[in-house]
C-alpha cells in the first residue's frame, strides 16, 4: 500500500538538483543554528569551568584603580596595591565564608627573557589553604613546600615544562637574586595554574620585603547568601571584592554582543533557506497542477492534497535538518577554533558543546519554520480546480 | 448491456464561461438520461461542448443552470452550487476518470499508480483489487515499470485500472484514445467494450472520433453545446 | 558606581586570567624567535625577507645526532625530538643564510640558543634569547656572542663541550659569568646541537627534502 511519504518522497526526486538545493540551503541554515546554540551553551560551561577551577567563588584584593594596578603589574609588579594579612581574619570571620586562602602576587622584570626583558609572575600561597580550595590539584612529580618559609617553588606542568624544570632543579628570582628550589611539578589542569610558579606565602613576602598580600580567595558555605556576604565584605577597609559569579555575567555580556550579531546572520540564513523552500515547493505544485486535479478527480481532498505537499516540506527540512546537525556536530572543534580566534577572551575547554537535546531542539526549530514555510504552497494546491488543473495541461 | 435504472438524469444542463466582457455558452440546456450498463458516446468537434457536458455529468464542474440527478439523488439543481468538497465526496463515490493524456504520477510504478486512489479513499471491498484489475487489463507483469517503461496504450490501460479501482458505478473518459495509434485505439477500445460487456460498467465516452464513438450503444452528437440523439 | 565595579571586576578577573599565563611551551614544541619581523634584521643585516620551515628528525636521523653528539651524554643534550624553526633568509630573491635556535635546560631555567649561518654554515650572529641566573646578563652581550662569529660545525670536531677538552677556537671562548660555569658548557652544548640539527637538515647533501 502506497504512503504519503513515499509519494512526497518520489516527487522531490523528480527534480533532484533543485532538490538538493533546497536541502543545502536548509542544511547550511541549520549548521550555523547548532553551532550558536552548541557555542553559547558551550562558552558558558567552559566559562564555568574555568571559574570552577579557580577554588575559589569570591576574591577580596586591595582598593585601588584597577587599571593601574594591572598595568604596573604587567610593567614590572611594583606599584602594587595590598591589603593587610589581618584582613584574612575579617573574612575568615563572616557568616557564610566556608574557607579563604591569602595569596600574594609578585611580578619581576627579567631582562634576560627575549629582545627587551620579561615578566617572571609568582603566587605566594599558603600550601595548605590553597590546596584544600582545590582538591583537583594533582602533583605530576614531588609536593607541597616542607615549610612555610622554605626556599622552595612549586611549579605548573607548563611552566615546569618551559623552563624544563624538574624536581631537585633550582629557579631564579629575577631583579631579587634569589634561589628557590623545585620541589613539585603539577599535572595539567587547563587552567591559569599551569602557568603559575608557587612559592609559600612567607618566603615570597621575605623576598617582596613585605608581610601583606594581595588577594584573598573566598570558598562560600553551600547555600550561602552571595549578594549579603559580597556587600558585608565591601565595607572592610580598603578593600575590593570580585565576585566570579558576576565576572562571568559580565563576560558573557562582553560576548553577547557577537553571539547577536551571530544570532542575526541565522536568522537571515533561516530566512532565505525558508523562501527557497516556498519557492521549491511553489514550482514543483505549479508543475504538477494538471496531476493535482486528477488526484482530486480520483477523491482526493482539499486537505489531502495540503497534507501531501506539506509533507514534502516536511521531508526538505528533516532532511537538511539533520545533515545541518551531522555537519555541526562535525565541525564542532573547528568551529570552537574559529570562536576562540575571533572572541576577545575565550575560556579554555571546548566552546561548542552539541547535545541530542539540542539538536532536537535545532531539529524542531528548522521543521516548524519549513512547515510554516509550506503552508502557502500547500493550501494553494489543496484549492486546485480539477476541471481548469487538467485542461492546463492540454 | 443496459439495465433499467437510471444512474445519470439531466434536464437543462447550461454552462456558460466569461472570457472578458465576451459571455460564452459552452453547454446550452442539455437533457438527457443514462441508465445503468449503458456504453454511452459523446461525439462532436472541438468546441461543441462535449468535455464541459463530460465534466459536469462527472461533478467537476458546477452547471450555470439546470438539474442533474445521479440514481436519483439531486446533485444539481435549485440554484443551489456545490463546494468543491462536496464534488469531490460525490466524485470519489461514484467516478472513475480517464484522459487522453492519461496524466499517471511519472515517479510512481504502474502498481502504485493504480493504488492511488485507495490511498485517499478505500471503498469497502476494494481489497485485492489493484491485482485483479491489472490481470484483467493484461498489465501484471508490468506492474513494477514506471510510466516512461511502458507503452501509450499500456499507460492508457494502467489509467483505466487506476480509474476502476474503487469500483466506481460510472466510468467517464475523455478522448481516451487522443493520444494513440491505430493499434493501441483498437486496444482500448476493446478493453472498454470488455469492460462493460462483462462488469456491467456503465461507460460516458467523448470523442472526436466517429468510429471509436461507434463501440457505444448510443451516439450522441454534440454541436454548439446542444446534444444531438440520432 | 555598579558599573565602575563591573569594569573593575572584568579588568581583575582578565588580568587573572591572562596574565598570569605561560608562554607557549616551547621547550616542548620547539625554539621559536620571539618577534621574527624584529628580530630578522637584528640578526641577519641586509636581509630583506625571511620563510619560516618545520622539520622533525626522522628515525635514522634522530639516532645520527645522538651518536653525533655522543650517546652517553645524550640527557645532556635533551630535548632532541621536537619540532625545529628554521628561518631560511633572503635579501631580495637570494637565500643569504640560516636563523635557527635549540632549546637547552640551563641551570636556573631553560636557555635558548639561537645562531645565523651563511650558506657555508658559519656563523655570523650569536644570540641568547633567554637565559636565567645572577649572571645571565653577561652571556647576551656582544663581547661573549662575537666570540662565536665565523666558527662552524668542524670547530668542533677538536672540542668536546661536555668535558670542555679540546684544540681550535672553541676552548678560546671565555665565560664571562664564572657563577655560572654550568650554563657556560650549556651553552656550547647547544651550540653544537644547534649545528649538527643544521647540518643534518640543511647542509647535509645525504637529507632528502620533505
Amino acid at each position: 500500500m502506497i504512503g504519503r511519504f513515499r509519494i512526497a518522497w518520489k516527487n522531490l526526486w523528480r527534480k533532484k538538483a533543485r532538490t538538493f538545493l533546497t536541502v543545502g540551503g536548509i542544511t547550511l541554515s541549520s549548521w550555523v543554528l547548532v553551532s550558536l546554540l552548541g557555542f553559547n551553551r558551550g562558552y558558558e560551561n567552559a566559562l564555568d569551568r574555568d571559574i570552577d577551577n579557580m577554588g575559589y567563588q569570591l576574591m577580596v584584593m586591595a582598593k585601588g584603580c584597577p587599571y593601574e594596578a594591572a598595568t604596573l603589574m604587567l610593567q614590572g609588579g611594583t606599584g602594587l596595591r595590598y591589603i593587610e594579612q589581618s584582613t584574612v581574619d575579617s573574612v575568615k570571620a563572616e557568616p557564610g565564608v566556608a574557607m579563604v586562602t591569602p595569596i600574594l602576587m609578585q611580578a619581576y622584570f627579567d631582562p634576560n627573557k627575549g629582545e627587551n626583558g620579561g615578566i617572571a609572575g609568582y603566587f605566594g600561597v599558603d600550601a595548605a589553604s590553597y590546596a584544600a580550595m582545590k582538591p583537583f590539584l594533582r602533583f605530576k612529580k614531588g609536593g607541597w613546600f616542607i615549610g612555610e618559609n622554605a626556599e622552595e617553588v612549586v611549579m605548573g606542568f607548563e611552566a615546569a615544562e618551559l623552563e624544563q624544570r624538574d624536581v631537585g632543579d633550582m629557579t631564579f628570582v629575577p631583579e631579587k637574586n634569589v634561589q628557590l628550589k623545585v620541589v613539585g611539578i603539577l599535572e595539567r589542569t587547563g587552567t591559569q595554574d599551569d602557568g603559575t610558579i608557587f612559592v609559600p606565602l612567607k618566603t615570597l613576602q621575605r623576598i617582596a620585603g613585605t608581610d601583606r598580600i594581595t588577594t584573598i580567595g573566598i570558598k562560600m558555605e553551600k547555600d550561602a547568601d552571595a549578594g549579603g556576604l559580597e556587600a558585608r565584605l565591601y565595607e572592610l577597609p580598603n578593600v575590593q571584592v570580585v565576585s566570579f559569579t558576576q565576572v562571568k555575567q559580565t563576560i558573557m555580556k562582553l560576548v553577547s554582543t557577537a553571539r547577536l550579531m551571530v544570532f542575526s546572520i541565522v536568522i537571515i540564513a533561516l530566512l532565505i533557506a525558508m523562501v527557497g523552500v516556498v519557492n521549491t515547493v511553489l514550482m514543483s505544485v505549479l508543475e504538477r497542477l494538471p496531476e493535482i486535479g486528477v488526484l482530486k478527480a480520483m477523491g482526493a481532498m482539499p486537505g489531502d492534497i495540503f497534507l501531501l505537499i506539506w509533507t514534502e516540506t516536511l521531508i526538505l527540512c528533516s532532511c537538511g535538518g539533520i545533515a545541518g546537525i551531522g555537519l555541526g556536530f562535525a565541525f564542532a572543534r573547528f568551529t570552537g577554533v574559529l570562536a576562540r580566534r575571533i572572541l576577545p577572551y575565550a575560556p579554555k575547554g571546548g566552546l561548542v558543546e552539541i547535545d541530542l537535546r539540542l539538536a532536537a531542539v535545532t531539529l524542531a526549530v528548522i521543521v516548524a519554520a519549513g512547515l510554516v514555510s509550506g503552508i502557502v504552497p500547500a493550501w494553494k494546491a489543496g484549492r486546485v480546480r480539477p476541471m481548469e488543473s487538467i485542461r492546463s495541461a492540454i | 448491456m443496459s439495465g433499467t435504472e437510471t444512474v445519470i438524469e439531466a434536464r437543462g444542463l447550461t454552462r456558460t464561461f466569461r472570457l472578458g466582457s465576451e459571455e460564452i455558452r459552452a453547454l446550452d440546456g442539455v437533457s438527457l438520461t443514462i441508465r445503468q450498463g449503458e456504453f454511452v458516446s459523446f461525439m462532436g468537434p472541438s468546441g461543441s461542448g462535449k468535455t464541459t457536458l463530460i465534466n459536469l455529468l462527472g461533478c467537476l464542474d458546477n452547471p450555470t443552470a439546470g438539474e442533474m440527478s445521479l440514481s436519483g439523488t439531486r446533485i444539481f439543481g435549485g440554484g443551489k452550487s456545490l463546494s468543491e468538497r462536496h464534488l469531490t465526496r460525490i466524485r470519489r463515490d461514484v467516478f472513475g476518470y480517464i484522459f487522453q493524456d492519461f496524466h499517471l504520477i511519472p515517479t510512481l510504478t504502474v502498481r502504485e499508480n493504480v493504488a492511488l486512489p485507495l490511498f485517499f479513499y478505500r471503498k469497502p471491498g476494494t481489497a485485492g483489487e489493484v491485482e485483479r484489475l491489472l490481470g484483467i487489463l493484461g498489465m501484471e507483469h508490468r506492474m513494477h515499470h514506471l510510466p516512461r517503461q511502458i507503452s501509450g496504450g499500456e499507460m492508457q490501460r494502467v489509467a483505466i485500472a487506476r480509474a476502476l479501482v474503487n469500483r466506481p458505478a460510472i466510468l467517464l473518459a475523455d478522448e481516451p484514445t487522443g493520444n494513440l495509434d491505430t493499434k493501441r485505439t483498437d486496444e482500448i477500445g476493446s478493453v472498454l467494450q470488455e469492460l462493460n460487456r462483462t462488469e456491467g460498467l456503465t461507460i460516458v465516452m467523448v470523442t472526436h472520433d466517429a468510429g471509436f464513438a461507434r463501440l457505444g450503444e448510443r451516439i450522441i452528437e454534440m454541436r454548439d453545446g446542444r446534444a444531438y440523439e440520432g | 558606581m555598579a558599573k565602575t565595579r563591573e569594569s573593575a571586576q572584568v579588568l581583575l578577573v582578565a588580568y587573572l586570567l591572562f596574565c598570569l599565563r605561560p608562554a607557549p611551551a616551547n621547550a616542548a614544541t620547539g625554539c621559536d624567535l620571539s618577534s621574527p619581523d624584529r628580530d630578522v634584521p637584528r640578526l641577519f643585516p641586509g636581509s630583506t625577507s625571511y620563510t619560516t620551515r618545520y622539520m622533525s628528525l626522522l628515525a635514522d636521523e634522530l639516532s645520527s645526532v645522538v651518536t653525533r653528539l655522543d650517546a652517553r651524554f645524550r640527557g645532556l643534550y635533551d630535548p632532541l625530538n621536537v619540532p625545529y624553526t628554521i628561518y631560511e633568509i633572503y635579501t631580495g630573491k637570494k637565500k643569504v643564510g640560516y636563523i635557527h635556535g635549540v632549546n637547552q635546560k640551563g641551570q636556573f631555567g631553560g636557555i635558548q640558543v639561537f645562531v645565523s649561518l651563511d650558506l657555508d654554515g658559519r656563523i655570523t650572529a650569536f644570540y641568547i634569547q633567554k637565559i636565567t641566573g645572577p649572571s645571565a646578563g653577561t652571556f647576551r652581550t656582544p663581547a661573549f656572542g662575537n666570540q662565536f662569529l665565523g666558527l662552524s660545525l668542524r670547530d668542533f670536531d677538536s672540542y668536546d663541550p661536555v668535558s670542555g677538552k679540546g684544540s681550535g677556537k672553541l676552548p678560546a671562548i671565555r665565560n664571562p659569568a664564572p657563577d655560572m660555569e654550568t650554563d657556560f658548557y650549556s651553552i656550547l652544548r647547544a651550540l653544537k646541537k644547534n649545528l649538527i640539527l643544521m647540518d643534518v637538515f640543511i647542509y647535509s647533501t645525504t637529507r632528502k627534502n620533505p
